[in-house]
């Protein structure tokens, strides 16, 4: 039995809980706020998440930063600091439909396509190799691709290293979900 | 000659058309197909995705709303 939360696991200070309680989800006008926000929290050393908003968050900017609401205070803190002024912050409540993963998965057999908000990374799961980049419309977009594609998903270059657009933020996005599921590191 | 071997994507959408040509390409390992695909992007990504293989862009052509794509790898 426990009492009072005696005996229970203590969290390390930092560590993202497991469960959306006690997470909560800062909302900006556009997406390249999202990305600086992102940049500067993790920067500061926050746990924080880019994701979909939750359907009755819907503020024009289809992502969010998920970050742990016990360091608000601290987190609009290092927001103020970079000159980011989010447009909302509420928290991840019982009841309300969850932030939604930007990434969505297919299963083409032989190939797996990963797909970040609006760029798609197609792997051929024998060798690794990165078969097809679509989506997006961004003028750096067919460069990326070139660079990319029948690249081995190990050593080919972090598309953020190589594009400037939202384009390429998304691509680094699935880029690296892709890395995660076919356990490849760089 | 050999025959000539269709990839017949029209329908299929991206990235489907460069993976089902992916697979003929790897499959014969050298020599002349078509992809006919009508889905936006495709075209230019099969023409990447072969270029990466080895393989030549010969010939592009619109046709009854689709693209026809030539290519060969000797």
């Amino acid at each position: 039995m426990n009492l009072f939360g005696f005996g229970k696991k203590r969290r390390a200070p930092d560590e993202a809980p497991a469960s959306p309680r006690g997470r909560g989800v800062l909302a900006f006008a556009h997406t390249a706020e999202v990305i600086r926000a992102e940049a500067a929290l993790k920067a500061a050393g926050f746990s924080v998440r880019v994701m979909g908003p939750p359907p009755d968050m819907r503020t024009g900017c289809d992502m969010v930063v998920e970050f742990d609401l016990l360091r608000e205070v601290a987190v609009r803190r290092v927001l103020a600091e970079a000159g980011l002024d989010p447009l909302a912050a509420a928290p991840v409540r019982a009841g309300m439909l969850a932030p939604v993963s930007l990434f969505s998965t297919t299963d083409f057999g032989d190939w797996l396509m990963v797909r970040a908000a609006n760029m798609k990374i197609t792997i051929a799961r024998a060798d690794l190799r990165i078969v097809n980049i679509s989506g997006g419309g961004c003028p750096d977009v067919p460069a990326l691709a070139e660079l990319l594609v029948g690249r081995s998903l190990a050593d080919a270059p972090a598309p953020l290293s190589r594009g400037q657009t939202l384009c390429a933020y998304s691509l680094e996005l699935a880029f690296q979900e892709a890395r995660r599921l076919l356990k490849v590191s760089a | 000659m050999a025959d000539l071997k269709i990839v017949d994507a029209r329908g299929l959408s991206c990235p489907q058309p460069v993976l089902e040509a992916s697979d003929l390409m790897d499959s014969l390992g050298s020599g002349r197909i078509e992809v006919l695909t009508d889905c936006g992007a495709s075209p230019e990504n099969v023409g990447r995705a072969a270029k990466a293989k080895g393989w030549r862009l010969v010939s592009s052509a619109e046709e009854s709303g689709a693209v026809r794509l030539v290519l060969e790898k000797p």
